[in-house]
């Protein structure tokens, strides 16, 4: 489904959208598993789309620096990317900016703050993080 | 083919009260309901496909293919989707996976249009029965299926004749914090009744007060819904044989209006049918409905006991305005079920609104669930903001909402969709029409006091959701198949009989007249007993 220019890209968006603190990232917390997971399931209709957004963001990159989003700052990361979300794009998007950054940033979240069982939220890092415990 | 004593369409919370009373009074009966009779393990604890949060399905059913419904705009509308009003598809119903809250309505809520008046456009309309009648049959429920509360608390309501079976569970932190906001106001307070197990009860255990209740099952069974008490001494008793997983597409009525039994598919595709002496529709509001249109005879054309045009009007649910407060201290202490303080102050005689609303603090909120609707919108949405807030502020959030009364309109309405089809081929239900406007300024004023209560609490921050006019419905469904003596205004007599037909009865949530403002399964529980005791001595 993506290649492998594509998931590099869409890992390094996952981390900018969940970053690391004391507690670990998007990706590692298992973000990116969640989507592959559901792009074969219910999101399913956004498995052509998923690949064209990294597409779009990796031109979007070049087009700004020259360079591969994944090799940019944090900071010119996330500029890039609240110009997104705010549709302010330069290069050729074959989807809607900002309504497709809106649905991406809930997928992060569900992959990150649901439950296990769906492939994201690895060991409950993100529960043990906020504090919501489950017992029996 | 088969003849029993008495079938039942549906094993919810009217279905299965009605299969523990007929199976005790030694009658036959065949129970049939369209979905699984799942153990624990089977209903799974995913916070993506709960009844609570059903962002791309459910735990509980239905599935979200093969059982679409349709909107006035003439859109399909799929289960888990807004606007299908959905409850569950499980034996037990709703009651598999509900929030336990087992409310009383109060002996106002059956005299609304004697107190109120009739608004211009509703159908707001006395019950034929009153709380006096309903009493014992409360506590009838409150002893057998389970029921933990405070009873010298309940002060909005006469005097109960017989206490609790169980004390309130003790409060945890939310809770303390929410009473000295009720201490501090002046309104009544009380500790919510539950269908839980405070202690030892029926033999099966107390709660261990888990993080996961409303909207899934219970690990230990100490939730109390049909499934584990009315239901299972009905298939102990021998006299009741349970058909999961099939879905009733007929019933069979001869041209006196007789019915002599009905016609189901299974998950299989295959069609079978059996007789009866009685059946009894149990299939919740929506669904009750759609099978009396669908079981239309020439003697009646628009289905069974819709001869005056009532069956499917008056569609209720609640609305449920939602206040959220963000407080300095952690209120969340990971002790289930969560919510527990209530407040009856604003049920009735609030200032130039019809009725009014309980209000309560809410269950644990999961985290998925707090991310996308209790973060404030101000909070960037990614990025270390968002994760900052759940890490820091996700156990500081608080909450107040209930269920306010509705004025019910004859156009929020079920007919039936002939071009569309379930996965059986069945005409699906369609939905259309909204409750009356006098609701929205009723659940206006009532979410005023839920901010009201927040701040007294200690809330620093309040915001919410204020409801807007749409049709109701869902987990609440109810009117749809209204109770009264005259068969021109109503589908069941005060019996729950269907006028016109000598055996066929309705018993579940659309017999409701109007909905309370409680949440109303103790009330479906307890007229569902009443009426099949009623069949019994009749018999
Ligand atoms: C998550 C959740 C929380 C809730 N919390 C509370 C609470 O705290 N307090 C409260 O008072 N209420 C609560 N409720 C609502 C409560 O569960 C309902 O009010 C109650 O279950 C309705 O009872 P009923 O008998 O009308 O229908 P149901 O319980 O919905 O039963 C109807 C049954 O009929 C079956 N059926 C439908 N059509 C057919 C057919 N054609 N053939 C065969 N079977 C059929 C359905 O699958 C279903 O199992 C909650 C509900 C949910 C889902
Ligand atoms: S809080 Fe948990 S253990 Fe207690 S009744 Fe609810 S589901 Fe069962």
């Amino acid at each position: 489904m993506f290649n492998a220019l594509q998931l590099q890209t869409l890992h390094a968006a996952i981390d900018r959208i969940i970053p690391e603190d004391d507690f670990p990232g998007g990706v590692e917390a298992g973000v990116a598993d969640y989507l592959l997971r559901q792009l074969g399931r219910d999101l399913a209709h956004l498995a052509q789309d998923y690949p064209r957004f990294c597409d779009a963001l990796e031109a979007e990159a070049q087009a700004a620096h020259g360079q591969a989003f994944a090799a940019l700052k944090d900071e010119q990361q996330d500029d890039m990317l609240t110009r997104v979300e705010r549709g302010e794009v330069q290069a050729d998007w074959p989807l809607d900016p900002a309504a497709f950054f809106a649905e991406f940033i809930e997928h992060c979240a569900e992959g990150f703050y649901s439950d296990p069982g769906n492939g994201g939220n690895r060991d409950g890092v993100a529960w043990r993080m906020i504090g919501y415990e489950v017992k029996g | 083919m088969t003849h029993y004593d008495a079938i039942i369409v549906g094993a919810g919370a009217g279905g299965g009260v009605a299969a523990g009373v007929l199976a005790s009074a030694g009658k036959r009966i065949l129970m049939l309901e369209r979905g699984p009779h799942s153990e624990f393990a089977q209903v799974p604890r995913d916070h993506l496909r709960s009844q609570r949060g059903s962002f791309y399905g459910h735990n509980a059913g239905p599935d979200i293919e093969g059982n679409p419904r349709t909107l006035e705009d003439g859109s399909i509308v799929l289960p888990h989707q807004r606007g299908y009003q959905n409850n569950a598809a499980m034996v037990g119903g709703g009651t598999r996976v509900f929030g336990a809250q087992a409310w009383r309505f109060m002996p106002q809520d059956f005299r609304m249009a004697s107190i109120y008046g009739v608004p211009k456009g509703s159908s707001l309309a006395d019950w034929p029965i009153d709380y006096e009648e309903l009493e014992p049959w409360y506590e009838r429920v409150e002893w057998e299926i389970g029921v933990s509360g405070t009873e010298s608390a309940m002060t909005h309501l006469p005097p109960y004749r017989r206490p609790y079976p169980m004390p309130s569970l003790p409060p945890n932190t939310s809770m303390r914090t929410h009473l000295k906001g009720l201490e501090k106001l002046g309104w009544q307070s009380l500790p919510m009744p539950q269908f839980i197990n405070s202690v030892d009860y029926n033999g099966r255990q107390a709660c261990i007060r888990c993080q996961q209740c409303v909207g899934f099952a219970c690990p230990v069974e100490a939730k109390n819904g049909t499934h584990n008490t009315t239901i299972a001494a009905a298939l102990r008793s021998g006299n009741c044989e349970l058909k999961p997983g099939v879905m009733v597409e007929r019933i069979d009525c001869d041209d006196g209006g007789r019915v002599r039994g009905v016609n189901w598919i299974d998950d299989a595709g295959e069609r079978d049918s059996a007789t009866a002496e009685i059946v009894i529709v149990s299939a919740g509001a929506v669904e009750s409905a759609r099978l009396l249109f669908n079981s239309a005879t020439k003697r009646e054309p628009n289905g069974l006991g819709n001869q005056s045009d009532q069956v499917g009007r008056h569609l209720q649910g609640h609305y449920y305005p939602l206040a959220i407060g963000l407080f300095p201290e952690r209120m969340m202490d990971n002790l289930g079920p969560g919510g527990g303080v209530a407040t009856c102050q604003f049920n009735h005689d609030n200032p130039d609104v019809i009725g009014g609303g309980m209000l309560a603090d809410d269950f644990i909120v999961l985290p998925i669930i707090s991310w996308k609707i209790y973060v404030p919108r101000d909070i960037k949405r990614w990025g270390l903001p968002a994760r900052q807030f759940m890490r820091d502020r996700y156990r500081c959030l608080g909450d107040i909402k209930g269920p306010v009364h509705e004025i019910p309109s004859p156009d929020g309405r079920v007919t039936l969709d002939s071009k569309v089809r379930d996965k059986f081929g069945i005409p699906v239900a369609h939905l259309s029409g909204t409750t009356h406007p006098e609701t929205v300024r009723t659940a206006s004023f009532i979410y005023d006091r839920a901010e009201e209560w927040l701040r007294a609490s200690g809330a620093e921050k309040v915001w919410g959701y204020r409801p807007d006019l749409r049709l109701s419905g869902g987990q609440h469904q109810a009117g749809t198949c209204r109770m009264g003596e005259d068969p021109a205004e109503s589908v069941v007599d005060p019996w729950q009989r269907v006028h016109g037909h000598d055996n066929l009865f309705v018993l579940d949530g659309s017999v409701h007249v109007t909905n309370g403002g409680f949440n109303p399964v103790l009330t479906i529980m307890a007229t569902s007993w009443r009426a099949a005791e009623h069949i019994v001595e009749q018999w």
